[in-house]
């Protein structure tokens, strides 16, 4: 389906420090595309985790953070936040997520799941493809008119 | 959005720290929470609130802080050398860890749909205000 609106997009590079205005961006996208604050809430939220993973983890523990790109757009009712990168393939879809059930066990902030799991619950689909030539596209999927989202 | 940490020992028996966090929790910036809860932690706090009044995000990293001091507060995860580790185990040998010794006060509608969502309130007492809070840990 083509594109409703003219894409939205963003870069990052620098780390985590970019999470806010990664934040900022996807809140602005959202209200652009005439999304509630609550649908702007779990899209913050979810592109958060997806980035953070990225920065993080994606261009391996010690080295200089890749370069992230953030793409938003409304297709029909469903706003896509696409994120491409170059770093190592990783995909969330297939990762395992916390077991919510039982207390978290954990000594370094990833390790208990939650990013995965806030992931998937705040959003209505998740694809992921390695990119050719190296990288990951992931892509978030959240229906526009649903004012509120639950599990 | 920037995180602003403002500390506040109210003393008392048992000793209380109000921790509040203003802005937004996220990976770059979660461990300055855990060493404001270490911190407090060495010098006396057996009871800790958290209040999330002004907090208006919070990523899985700040999950991974609350969890962190939740641990320090119950003297189970190893302090920061620096804050002088001897004299810490000391006082954690005399706590009992079965209390709930930190509540999380105040949290906005998206942050407790976070908790929510992931469990966490189970491990939390968790109030609608501060003083509610520190009320609930002074046994009131």
């Amino acid at each position: 389906m083509a594109a409703d609106t003219a894409p939205r997009t963003l870069r990052v590079s620098s780390g985590v420090a970019d999470l806010a205005e990664v934040r900022r961006f996807v809140r602005e996208s959202v209200a652009a595309f005439g999304g509630s604050a609550r649908v702007a809430d779990d899209l913050v939220q979810a592109v958060d985790e997806a980035t953070c993973n990225v920065l993080l983890h994606g261009y391996g523990y010690g080295d200089e953070p890749g370069e992230v790109e953030i793409e938003a757009t409304l297709r029909g009712r469903r706003i896509e936040i696409r994120l491409l990168d170059r770093g190592v393939p990783f995909d969330p879809t297939a990762a395992p997520a916390a077991d919510t059930t039982r207390p978290p066990v954990a000594t370094r902030p990833g390790g208990m799941g939650m990013g995965i799991h806030l992931l998937r619950t705040m959003t209505d689909e998740v694809r992921h493809h390695v990119r050719p030539g190296g990288g990951n596209e992931l892509t978030l999927v959240r229906s526009i008119d649903d004012p509120a989202k639950e599990d | 959005m920037a995180l602003t940490i403002d500390v506040d020992h109210l003393g008392g028996s048992p000793s209380i720290t109000v921790v509040a966090l203003d802005g937004e929790l996220d990976a770059s910036n979660y461990e300055r929470v855990i060493d404001v809860v270490r911190s407090a932690y060495a010098q006396g706090a057996r009871g800790l609130v958290i209040d999330m009044a002004k907090l208006t995000f919070m990523a899985s990293s700040g999950l991974f802080a609350l969890h962190s001091a939740l641990r320090i507060m119950r003297g189970e995860t190893p302090p920061d050398p620096e804050m002088g580790w001897s004299a810490l185990h000391q006082v954690a040998q005399d706590h009992d860890s079965s209390a709930a010794t930190v509540r999380l006060a105040a949290a906005q509608e998206a942050i407790a749909r976070v908790l929510e969502r992931t469990g966490m309130t189970s491990l939390f007492g968790v109030d609608a205000t501060r003083e509610d809070a520190v009320a609930a840990l002074r046994g009131a």
